[in-house]
Parts: structure tokens; sequence; C-alpha cells
């Protein structure tokens, strides 16, 4: 089954802390989007297998945008 | 008591007007960036429309109750719950010891959330002021924003819970919100024709600025206004750009610095001098509206105002944020 983590607030992707094909746990940090001058971390929401990186750094997020699919 | 179990992205103590009279000491104001819902929910819940509450910026924010309170939820709809129960906004609600409030994230409108508690938020008074100054790294909770397992503690409520409990606004007492929020504004002190032209001017007044995502409580950016145009050529001893000066003290909160092309509102942790102009001033009444505009989405236009309906403006909202507002 695959799960989309979406970004939970607008901002620009600081980076992605995860490589295709890395095992994550829910609650890793997978991600860092920048808003407001601060860094705000993306957690992953459940166990898997990263299956693809949908952003790069710099890319702008609304809320909800997808940023990193996991196969679970 | 409070106890959290997660800060959110950004979840501060302040109250309202802020730490204020310590500008020349370089210290910022601080202080609700929005006060209207800050006032209102502590109308509701019989504080005084200043005391300290809680701003809930973005969302996320969650805690349990270890006593009973009265509490009010305002501004923007993060989906507040109780024990997994939807709670309303803009009134006053009984919670027991035990509670879990859950807040998801911003809403179609607006971006802070307030909780106001019966009695307030009991932190000390830092120079006059409970707010919390983040990038001063004092005031409010240990000069921070909340963390899990932080623990707040509330004050007396001026009632007993019971006669607290259940109050509601008149419908017309409930702010509108926009994505495109009007400023009242004036002009100066940097302004036509010694420092931006008419042109330059008129341009401000006469467009919206987008929120940029950059911005925060010390200051918010808008869009780069590329064909703003500055009446001298440049910025003389004070630097190369126009939009320089030679320091001066800002008048926070509410001044439209000029940065380079970029227009900038310096509000509650804003810089109390710089070298930069400050064209125009928004009025206090007007400030709360600041703090709804929603990073990366919301757009800002400014109106022009006299003085003297600043002023008016001004007694009109002490009126709103008073006990005349409840049902």
């Amino acid at each position: 089954m695959e799960i989309t983590v979406k970004a939970h607030m607008p901002g620009l992707v600081a980076r992605v802390v995860v490589n295709e094909g890395d095992k994550v746990t829910a609650g890793q940090e997978v991600a860092v989007i920048n808003c407001m001058k601060t860094e705000i971390q993306v957690f992953a929401e459940s166990d898997g297998v990263v299956k693809s990186i949908l952003v790069k750094e710099w890319d702008e997020m609304e809320i909800g945008s997808p940023m990193i699919i996991l196969e679970a | 008591m409070l106890k959290i179990i997660n800060g959110g992205i950004e979840t501060v103590v302040e109250d309202w007007p802020g730490r204020i009279g310590y500008l020349d000491n370089g210290m910022s104001s601080s202080g609700a960036f929005d006060n209207v819902a800050l006032g209102l929910a502590n109308v509701l819940v019989g504080n005084q429309p200043g005391e300290a509450g809680i701003e809930i910026a973005g969302g996320y924010f969650q805690a349990e109750f270890e006593t009973d309170a009265v509490i009010s939820v305002t501004g923007t709809d993060m989906k507040p719950t109780l024990n997994n129960q939807p709670i309303p906004l803009w009134e006053s609600i009984k919670v027991n010891k035990g509670d879990v409030i859950k807040f998801s994230h911003f809403a179609e409108f607006g971006f802070r959330a307030y909780i106001g508690v019966a009695g307030g938020i009991d932190v000390p008074l830092v120079l006059g002021s409970k707010s919390t100054c983040l990038f001063g790294s004092y005031g409010g909770y240990e000069g921070r924003k909340l963390q899990k397992d932080d623990v707040l503690k509330f004050g007396k409520p001026s009632k007993d819970l019971d006669s607290l409990k259940g109050r509601k606004l008149k419908p017309e007492a409930i702010p509108e919100y926009s994505r495109e929020w009007v400023l009242r504004a004036i002009p100066g002190p940097n302004t036509s024709p010694d420092y931006l032209t008419k042109e330059g001017m008129d341009y401000l007044f006469a467009n919206s600025h987008k929120v940029q995502l950059n911005s925060n409580r010390s200051a918010v950016r808008l869009a780069e206004a590329s064909e703003l145009s500055f009446a001298r050529p440049d910025g003389g001893v004070a630097g190369s750009h126009p939009s320089n000066v030679l320091d001066h003290a800002y008048a926070i909160r509410g001044s439209l610095n000029i940065c380079g092309n970029t227009p900038i509102l310096l509000i509650a942790d804003g810089p109390t001098l710089g070298g930069y102009m400050s064209a125009l001033h928004v009025i206090n009444a007007d400030l709360w509206k600041i703090g709804q505009g929603t990073p990366g989405r919301d757009f800002i236009k400014f109106v022009f105002c006299t003085q003297e309906e600043a002023v008016e403006a001004r007694k009109q909202q002490r009126e709103w944020l008073s006990e005349k507002s409840l049902a």
C-alpha cells in the first residue's frame, strides 16, 4: 500500500533527509520545510520504505502538497 | 494547569498591548499578533481583554488540562477538538481535568488561533508584560515557544467557573476574515515627495501585496515591488539604494519598511531602529489583521486613513473588545 507524506505547512523545501529505498518508521523525520524563517520537520506517519521522492530543495509547498511516497 | 503534549508549529503566550515603553532600549513590544482574537477570547472567559492567552500559529497544538477551567477558542478555525469531539469557536466552554484539546491546521481564512483561559495564563511579568519575545528569548513561558511537557499555570478566574461557561458573542462581534486584508494606513514618515515619487506612493496604495513565506512575529515581508519608484537616485551616505536612510527609530508596531524594493511590515517582535525608509504606518486598530495573514497565500491592501479616523477606530475597537460584545 502506498502512503503519501504531505506538507503540513506552506513553505519551501529546505531538505529531504531520506533516500529512495530507505526504511523509515512512524514518527521519523523525513524532510524539512522552511516557513516563517523557521525549519519545520516533516515526519512519516507510518512505517514504510521510501518509494519515491517528489520534491527537491526550494520547491514551494502548500498545505497538503505531496512530498514523499512510502510503500507500507 | 495545562500540560503541553505537542507545541505545534509556533505556540506562544502573549498578552496585549505587550511590553511597551522600552523602545528606546531596543526592546520591541511583542504582544498578541491578533489582539482582536485574543481580546474577544478574554472577554468570553471574564478576563480583561489584554490578559495573556495562548497564540497558536499554523496549528497542531495539543495539550491536556490538569485542572478544571473555562476556556474559549477564537481566531482561525483549526478544527479544535476536546477529547476528539469538535468544540465551538467564539464561545466559552467548561473543560475538566484530564480533557485533551487538539488543533488541526489553519483554515481557509486566517492563520492564528487563540485560547483564552478564565484567570489568564500565569507566567511571570517581565518588564510589565507576560508576552513572549521570541527573538529576544524573554517573557512568556521561559522566553520561547511551547513544547512537549511544558506546564502552564492559570490565574484566578474573575467569577466561579459555572457562571463563565456558555458565554457567546453577538454575531456582529465576530471578526470577518478574508484572503485580502485591508489595512488602513497613514503615510509617512518617509513618503513623497522626498523619498518616494507620487507614483511610488500610489503604487503602494493601489495594489495588493502578497504575504511572503518568510514572514514571522518580527516582520511580515510582502512581495517585491519592482515598480516602486523612488524620489532620490540613491541613499546618499546611507547607502547606494534609495531605500537607505541614516539609521532612525522605527515606529513599530505597524510601520511599512521599504528595504530595497521589498515592503516589510514591522510588527510584534520587530526591530526598533534601522536604516531603511518607512513609507506608511498601519493604524493600531488594524494591526490584528496582519496576524491572520497566511504566509504564501494571503494579500494585503493598504487604504489611506487620517489620524482622526485612526483615533476613532481605536476607540471603536476598545468598545468591540469589551463585554458589550457578549450576546
